[in-house]
């Protein structure tokens, strides 16, 4: 699994970094920021998914 | 009940709430089957948008599609809805049949407020209501809004920003109950300054029907001021989608269900049924009701009543959530702690970048917790929880 953030339509909230900190963090501007470029761990996949499933702007893309 | 007797939970609902709902039964090590009922035709996406960039024809549909789970055992079923509960057979009736679980999220979510239920209301709620308004406002020059809580004023600012003549009607000064005078005045003089017109009409608001049809035309005040629009859109709230809940001996309080601090709707008879979200009311220990209809709200929710329903009594129990934002008139707002903070702010700051603000409330007497809004602010919203966070556990200690 592979995570894709759409850093142009991300408001900041945090949600993501909350839900799943291992995988999404902010930057100095409150934008999301991937921990992972490639390939998630096996065992980070469902927390992927529940991080990018309560964006409220449906910025992020678990593939 | 324990995770390890639950082999079949349904989740009644499809938005954002049931979604968190069966993530969370997952990341708790449940590995039984999950239905999930919802009545919409499309798979589930967020709302947010709807006031603003969908409105707005920024973004698409399928931007505002939730990321569909890779999960095998989670069965969607799209076009159905919960019809009926009988919480002492485990049985959630359905237009296909009956369906038993060992395990129930109520999660249906609410529907918009109508003022005039005989005329043909617009309100914003679905994907649907945004295309109809969408195509009304096409062929459109003005908009009359009936409500400015935050969706009808986003709905006011993406429609000036659309070119069109808005006017804005409420009994109540637009914003002031969530944002507070001084940043909802703020929020209105920013209205004002791109052509809004802003009416506060005291003596109450009806709608008005066309002579003899049922196109609304406009809204009349109680003392006699009409206001019109080529389009008129209700947007005074939203009402939970309990009905299906009528005869299933749940208590319910204004419509919502009630339900404890863990989620639960019966502790001592039916601790395998919780609810989530919009369509349900939280009961605390001091027997004071809240109900938060938030996108955070139902995110937290969620992940708490589903720990309860998996642990019991062990999970910890849920706190009113304590963000939500908005988004309008060129301006990004961000409210942490207690809503509607009144008096001038503790500390105001500008950020020397972006030329943001941050302005902090500490407790008063009429408000337990400090408050926190950001203005076009890149401050992130869990740097100021965190430090919230720290205060409780200072006045605590």
């Amino acid at each position: 699994m592979k995570v894709v953030a759409d850093r142009e339509r991300c408001e900041g909230h945090g949600l993501c970094a909350d839900a799943a900190p291992e995988i999404y963090d902010l930057d100095e501007d409150a934008i999301v920021v991937l921990r992972y470029s490639e390939e998630i761990p096996a065992e980070l996949e469902r927390k992927a998914e529940g991080g990018a499933r309560v964006c409220p702007v449906a910025a992020l893309r678990a593939l | 009940m324990r995770s390890s007797e639950l082999r079949h939970v349904v989740v009644a609902g499809g938005s954002v709430a049931a979604m968190t709902a069966a993530q969370t039964l997952r990341m708790e090590g449940f590995d039984g089957i999950i239905t999930m009922l919802s009545e919409e035709e499309r798979s589930p996406y967020t709302r947010v948008p709807l006031s603003k960039e969908r409105l707005a024809d920024i973004a698409t549909d399928d931007d505002l599609q939730l990321a569909t789970p890779s999960d095998v055992d989670l069965h969607l079923q799209l076009c159905m809805p919960a019809t009926a509960l009988d919480p002492v057979a485990q049985l959630v009736r359905t237009p296909a049949g009956d369906l038993s679980y060992d395990g129930l999220v109520i999660a249906t979510g609410a529907r918009a407020r109508r003022l005039a239920p005989e005329l043909d209301e617009l309100v914003l709620r679905q994907l649907e209501d945004c295309h109809l308004l969408q195509e009304r406002l096409s062929a459109a020059r003005s908009l009359l809004v009936v409500g400015g809580g935050f969706l009808g004023m986003e709905v006011a600012s993406t429609a000036a920003g659309l070119g069109l003549d808005v006017t804005v009607v409420d009994v109540v000064p637009p914003l002031d109950r969530l944002l507070g005078p001084l940043v909802a005045g703020r929020v209105r003089k920013a209205a004002q300054a791109q052509g809004v017109r802003l009416v506060v009409a005291e003596s109450g608001i009806g709608l008005v029907g066309d002579r003899g049809g049922k196109r609304v035309r406009g809204a009349m005040t109680g003392d006699g001021r009409f206001f019109g629009g080529d389009v008129v859109l209700t947007a005074a709230g939203d009402v939970p989608n309990s009905s299906w809940l009528g005869r299933s001996g749940l208590s319910l309080s204004n419509g919502a269900v009630v339900v404890d601090p863990h989620g639960r709707v019966d502790a001592a008879s039916f601790p395998n049924v919780v609810a989530v979200g919009d369509v349900a009311v939280t009961r605390l220990g001091d027997g004071r009701e809240t109900r938060t209809a938030t996108w955070t709200n139902a995110v937290e929710q969620a992940g708490t009543a589903v720990r309860s329903l998996l642990h019991g009594e062990e999970a910890s129990p849920y706190r009113p959530a304590d963000y939500f934002w908005t988004h309008q008139f060129g301006l990004d707002i961000k409210l942490v702690g207690s809503p509607g903070p009144s008096g001038q702010p503790t500390t105001s700051r500008i950020d020397p970048v972006s030329g943001g603000t941050l302005l902090v409330w500490q407790p008063a007497a009429n408000r337990p917790a400090p408050t926190a809004v950001t203005i076009n602010h890149p401050m992130r919203p869990a740097k100021l929880r965190r430090m919230f966070a720290a205060t409780r556990t200072q006045i605590a200690g």
